[in-house]
């Protein structure tokens, strides 16, 4: 009798082990609202987790295809294109969101003297990349289009904006994805947002932090199609990378990149990669270029000055970073 | 053992079983690695991979087309009609989280499953 009984016993706690496992089944994290698309001259990757998640992401999107819209220089009926258009000519009426962003680019561009310049276009185009046709361009076209990049040109009133002179023109590629993120981060707070990963074209807003766990987020290996590194980041936190492999040409031996120095007008060439963490997107996005132009021990400085954790990755892959991203970094040879 | 006990037994010992399973179901779906594919940001195909999955497939999107072979656990892109065939000379992709985009075309091919350190994305 007593045999019986245990048997029961044990098939009984088998039965509640079966119900512990049953519940860790359930409880499994239920898949994100995902979605991919394609603005802002890149690809946009979109996870949303939660209870919202279908209503955050359809939002999120409009977000993303709005701002796309006032500032694709490429779509004439863009504001940034009938900007440019009327460069030297008159104001343009244009988006309560585009003034927003010029504004902040100029605060950029004040605030890393110059490094981060939205002015930069016609030096991008000389260089051929605007329309992908890349060539070397003479001293003097250099020179010309040098006179072209004083961002202290362009002028906000209100509602409008002007360039000074014919021929300036915007290029808000190097904030605006960044910008948008800040205004996603927005919507997330607004719709009460779980937990978010948004990144468009490499940068990243991390929303949140997954259940007990950090965010794990790659850095590019500049010179190989792997990563060099990974960040390991708890809570909402931005990521931005400017590196010379995104867009560039080789000619003679040497690599000629996008993110045009605004100084001498030449691409810039002393660092391979530089990625920003920080707590603004705008900040991160246009610092990342600025301090791409700057080069390493410039960047480490400036970066305590307006509080983002950066890693560098010089000329020789060595990589550097910031005294705060020490222990969040590591290496993907093992060293962190 | 009398009837019932026997039967409470059958029925505990059932539900074991069909708990193991499933939970073991679970951990196996999960660590199985797939091919998704999206043309224009829209999942066109997905395609289980693993070391024998061997094809090729031909992908369109409203911009462009791209071949791609799968072959040994991994998938590389083959012929594009983008101009700077980016995506051809990234050669080879194999482990969850990694995935070719060809930006011109608008298409990508990403690969998902449970990877022992998978990251959650990539800064570029």
């Amino acid at each position: 009798m007593n045999k019986k009984r245990n048997i029961v016993t044990i098939l009984g706690w088998i039965f509640v082990v079966c119900l512990i496992i049953f519940s860790f089944i359930n409880k499994a994290e239920k898949p994100p609202a995902t979605a991919e698309l394609y603005a802002m001259d890149t690809i946009v990757d979109i996870k949303i987790y939660g209870a919202n998640k279908e209503a955050i992401l359809k939002e999120v999107i409009k977000k993303i295809e709005e701002i796309n819209s006032y500032i694709d220089s490429f779509s004439p009926t863009s504001d940034i294109h009938k900007i440019n258009e009327n460069a030297g000519i008159k104001n343009v009426t244009v988006h309560p969101e585009t003034v927003a962003i010029i504004e902040k680019a100029m605060e950029l561009a004040r605030n890393t003297n110059g490094a981060f310049n939205p002015l930069i276009t016609p030096l991008s185009q000389i260089w051929g990349f605007r329309d992908k046709n890349y060539r070397i361009p003479s001293e003097k076209e250099i020179e010309d289009a040098l006179n072209l990049t004083d961002y202290n040109d362009i002028i906000i009133s209100t509602d409008t904006v002007f360039l000074k002179k014919e021929g300036e023109a915007l290029d808000l590629g190097g904030i605006a994805k960044g910008y948008t993120l800040d205004c996603l981060k927005e919507i997330l707070d607004k719709m009460n947002g779980e937990r978010a990963l948004i990144n468009i074209g490499g940068n990243i807003l991390l929303y949140g932090t997954p259940s007990g766990k950090q965010w794990k987020i790659g850095i590019k290996n500049p010179r190989e199609d792997r990563i060099i590194g990974t960040l390991n980041i708890e809570g909402t936190t931005f990521v931005s990378t400017s590196g010379d492999y995104e867009r560039f040409f080789i000619k003679d031996n040497k690599r000629y990149c996008h993110l045009i120095n605004p100084f001498n007008g030449y691409p810039a060439d002393k660092i391979f990669s530089v990625t920003v963490v920080s707590n603004k997107g705008y900040y991160g996005d246009a610092l990342s270029t600025a301090f791409f132009i700057i080069g390493k021990n410039e960047a480490l400085q400036d970066a305590k000055k307006f509080d983002v954790d950066i890693v560098v990755i010089d000329c020789d892959l060595n990589v550097s970073c910031s005294e705060e991203l020490k222990d969040s970094l590591m290496l993907e040879n093992g060293k962190g | 053992m009398e009837k019932g006990d026997k039967l409470l037994a059958l029925i505990l010992v059932v539900i074991f079983i069909f708990a193991i399973g499933q939970y073991a179901f679970v951990s196996i779906g999960k660590a199985k690695r797939t091919i998704i594919i999206r043309s224009d940001g829209e999942i066109v195909q997905q395609i289980p991979l693993n070391e024998t999955t061997e094809t090729i497939i031909t992908i369109k999107s409203k911009e462009g087309t791209i071949t791609m072979q799968v072959k040994n656990g991994k998938v590389h892109i083959i012929e594009s009609t983008c101009h700077d065939e980016l995506c051809i000379k990234q050669g080879w992709i194999s482990k969850a989280g990694e995935s070719i985009v060809c930006l011109p075309n608008r298409i990508s091919i990403s690969i998902v499953g449970e990877e022992k350190n998978e990251i959650d994305s990539i800064t570029y």
